[in-house]
């Protein structure tokens, strides 16, 4: 059994396990489950709706960036920089899309994976870029907004730090391991 | 973020307009230019009735018709109708479909309305022989299609934020649910006491045995474990009970965005999204990112956090957070 089987059979069995003791230490501590349960579920809806304004925000911006071909700009612009380090100019949308779109990514990271084969150095580094970052403007807005935080102080120079650093690293342990 | 979002929509605007303009002076889309093809009609000729039939057009005319750089087809042929008056001139309407050629499809998008068919004029017809024609036509005019891109998208991403939202409702009613069974039965507490030693350290502002504590836990072992569904809802339950410690309510804490990028930065053990995405496409190995993944979001997350802890240190970020300090002061 490998890694990638026992990491499975967890994330299979890890839902129902929590949701199992959680009822079954609350049971045991004499909790009134039930109602304890309908009570916190109350909220939910509450919280779904707060952050909607927050969301439509967010993505109508990214929507326009995306449908403008700004992203296109932006990769001729930045290609003469990332040559520098040989990081392949075919990536390069991956690398902008990540932190603004999840379904974005997962269309250019498909797409590049469709062209050059998913076993192909550039296949394994966008299926690696796409794993090492997420999407941290939709994680941004929805977060924030689900307590109605409007001030974000430097939650987005952090968040853009790391990404850029997963996928610098995405970047240099591929050459490592697959270049 | 203000920045960011004005930065963001102000460049794609600009960048619609400025293409489109550069369009408009190459006439990228041949506006009002006489275009010639072949039509193979199947239904038997009659003036003024719709004729069904396909339309043939030499890769190369094409090419150099529109000025394409990269287009390799041979021929084309696709669908049509047809309707013309006995002076030669009427309506064709090409199908957008499977062998429609890319362009052609880039230039129905950009109408923003009816973008399944290609409306031209026909102005001269002339008959081959055995159902074959050789025709004149002119293109429906084309133009400023990023904005009509844009518009659209503008459209389409409110719906999606809406429906997003709306389809956590189900997921994040039950986690606050059993979350709410875990903090009742003083089970996130024991959580929290678990892991004190680390928490300590990253969220020194919590006390150690808060409830957020337990959510954090819980919500970044469901992210490792690659558990989407899981992880946002307890998530944000973290947030919510941060914001309870939160002094100022409107304005991030630094445990807020501690706890924000690890989320961010997306550490996780099973890429699962892109291992299926790898095998759908036939990879020898889906799995052989595995590793790679690991070092890279292990890598995102070390940075995030350093950065965070160093970040909230600088005056322009405290700035915010002692405003209100000043202001309490004031009115205490």
């Amino acid at each position: 059994m490998n890694f990638k089987e026992i990491m499975n059979i967890i994330s299979v069995i890890a839902i129902p396990f929590v949701i199992f003791s959680f009822l079954f230490y609350g049971f045991f501590k004499k909790v009134k489950v039930y109602e304890s349960f309908v009570e916190g579920a109350k909220e939910g809806f509450n919280v779904a709706v707060r952050i909607i304004p927050y969301l439509v925000a967010m993505l109508v911006a990214i929507g326009i960036f995306r449908a403008s071909g700004a992203m296109d700009v932006f990769v001729a612009i930045l290609s003469p920089i990332t040559n520098l380090i040989g990081f392949p100019a075919e990536a390069l949308p991956m690398a902008l899309m990540r932190p603004l779109s999840g379904s974005g990514s997962l269309g250019i990271m498909t797409e590049i994976m469709k062209t050059h084969g998913p076993d192909s150095f550039l296949g394994l580094l966008v299926s690696t870029m796409y794993g090492s970052t997420e999407t941290t403007f939709y994680v941004l807005a929805v977060y924030f907004g689900s307590v109605n935080i409007r001030k974000t102080r430097h939650a987005v120079l952090a968040g853009v730090i790391s990404d850029i650093t997963g996928l610098l690293t995405a970047f240099f342990i591929c050459k490592l391991v697959f270049g | 973020m203000n920045y960011i979002w004005l930065a963001l929509i102000a460049i794609g605007i600009l960048t619609a307009i400025g293409t489109d303009i550069y369009e408009i002076s190459i006439n990228k889309y041949k506006n009002g230019v006489e275009f010639q093809a072949f039509l193979e009609i199947e239904d038997d000729f009659k003036f003024g009735t719709q004729l069904r039939g396909n339309i043939i057009v030499s890769g190369d005319y094409f090419k150099e018709f529109y000025s394409l750089k990269n287009f390799k087809v041979d021929s084309i042929k696709n669908e049509i109708t047809l309707n013309v008056n006995q002076d030669g001139k009427g309506v064709l309407i090409v199908k957008i479909g499977e062998t429609t050629p890319e362009f052609w499809k880039l230039m129905a998008k950009g109408k923003g309305v009816n973008t399944d068919k290609l409306i031209a004029n026909v102005f001269n017809l002339e008959k081959l022989g055995d159902g074959k024609y050789k025709v004149t036509l002119v293109f429906e005019k084309i133009s400023f299609v990023k904005m009509k891109q844009i518009l659209n998208a503008i459209i389409e991403y409110s719906d999606i934020a809406v429906k997003i939202a709306i389809g956590l409702i189900g997921v994040m009613a039950l986690w606050l649910g059993i979350m709410k069974i875990g903090e009742s039965a003083g089970l996130i507490n024991l959580l929290a006491r678990l892991v004190k030693p680390l928490t300590k350290r990253l969220f020194p502002d919590i006390p150690p045995e808060h409830p957020a504590i337990g959510a954090i836990i819980m919500n970044i072992s469901a992210n490792m474990l690659g558990l989407g569904n899981a992880a946002t809802p307890l998530g944000l339950k973290a947030m919510e009970e941060l914001q309870k410690l939160n002094p100022k309510k409107d304005t991030a804490s630094d445990s807020m965005i501690t706890f924000l990028v690890i989320n961010t930065s997306g550490m996780t053990l099973i890429p699962a999204t892109a291992i299926a995405v790898r095998a759908a496409l036939g990879s020898g190995d889906p799995a052989a990112i595995i590793s790679t993944t690991i070092v890279g979001g292990f890598a995102a997350t070390i940075a995030g956090i350093t950065s965070a802890k160093i970040l909230q240190r600088l005056k322009i970020f405290r700035k915010e957070l002692e405003e209100n300090e000043n202001q309490k002061e004031v009115q205490g």
